[in-house]
């Protein structure tokens, strides 16, 4: 079984660059990839190029006031794909997910997610034909 | 690392390639359950199949091979892939693998020849500064 490292003492260390990962091993981390996608996990691993063993991985999904949590098992993600990652105050997750937010099925947020995407490819669409459709603002005159 | 500081070798850690190594190894190992993965690339495709060998630069190459399209409407299904490892954005594999991990990695005498290294590097060059 996969042991943590609870022998040493990582905080006094002052580890620089990506070892500082090392205070975060076997947390619960928020993990933000260039994609968008939130990912929600315990770090079980990572190495000098912040690849990242997520254990108990799961994505959480918000669309407008709505969430779900997808579950996604063991995940290995590339780090270079990585934006951010931070360790998830339990507290403040509580409020999120009970309060601040609504909780739905897997089902219905993908629905929603879908539907939000449809919209927003419309609007994108109807900007641009707007804008060429239009004569461009003369502020000069 | 060149400017001394401690790098990611001085500490013991647990390398994320040698997950793949081990999914390797499993896969051989444990024929009944063949190690089945799924493979998202940076372009949002998405590539399911049973992972045949991987190397250090994340290439790997997978057999059995279902890919489904950015948007989840075409399927292809191809007997042999070889994914180039910087196209990779993550891997999904089988939670029974993280019990396999060598626990062995974790004190591989890396932290013993970094030590050195590090503070022998830093103090050799302050003195050339100073």
């Amino acid at each position: 079984a996969v042991v943590p490292m609870a022998s040493l003492d990582l905080g006094s260390l002052h580890l620089t660059g990506t070892a500082s990962l090392a205070e975060e091993l076997d947390k619960r981390l928020l993990i933000v990839l260039r994609d968008g996608k939130k990912i929600l996990g315990t770090m079980r691993s990572f190495d000098q190029y912040a690849n990242i063993v997520l254990e108990h991985a799961v994505e959480r999904v918000i669309v407008g006031k709505c969430f779900s949590d997808v579950p996604l098992g063991l995940y290995v993600i590339r780090g270079e794909n990585v934006v951010l990652l931070g360790q998830v105050d339990e507290a403040k997750d509580l409020i999120t997910t009970q309060q601040l937010l609504r909780q739905v099925s897997v089902d219905e947020i993908l629905e929603a997610r879908a539907q939000a995407e449809e919209d927003r490819k419309l609007k994108a669409n109807l900007s641009r034909h707007l804008s060429k459709t239009l004569a461009p603002l003369d502020l000069d005159s | 690392t060149k400017d001394g500081h401690l790098s990611g070798s001085d500490i013991p850690l647990r390398s994320p390639a040698i997950a793949c190594c081990v999914l390797h190894a499993c896969k051989n190992s444990d024929v009944s359950a063949p190690r089945c993965q799924l493979v998202e690339l940076k372009n949002g495709e998405t590539y399911n199949g049973h992972l045949v060998s991987c190397d250090t630069y994340m290439n790997i190459s997978l057999r059995e091979v279902i890919c489904t399209s950015r948007d989840g409407d075409r399927f292809w299904r191809l007997p042999e892939v070889i994914i180039r490892g910087n196209n990779i954005k993550y891997l999904r594999i089988p939670e029974e693998v993280i019990e396999m991990v060598p626990e062995e990695d974790l004190t591989k005498g890396k932290g013993g020849r970094g030590d050195g290294r590090g503070r022998g590097g830093k103090g050799g060059r302050g003195e050339g500064r100073g």
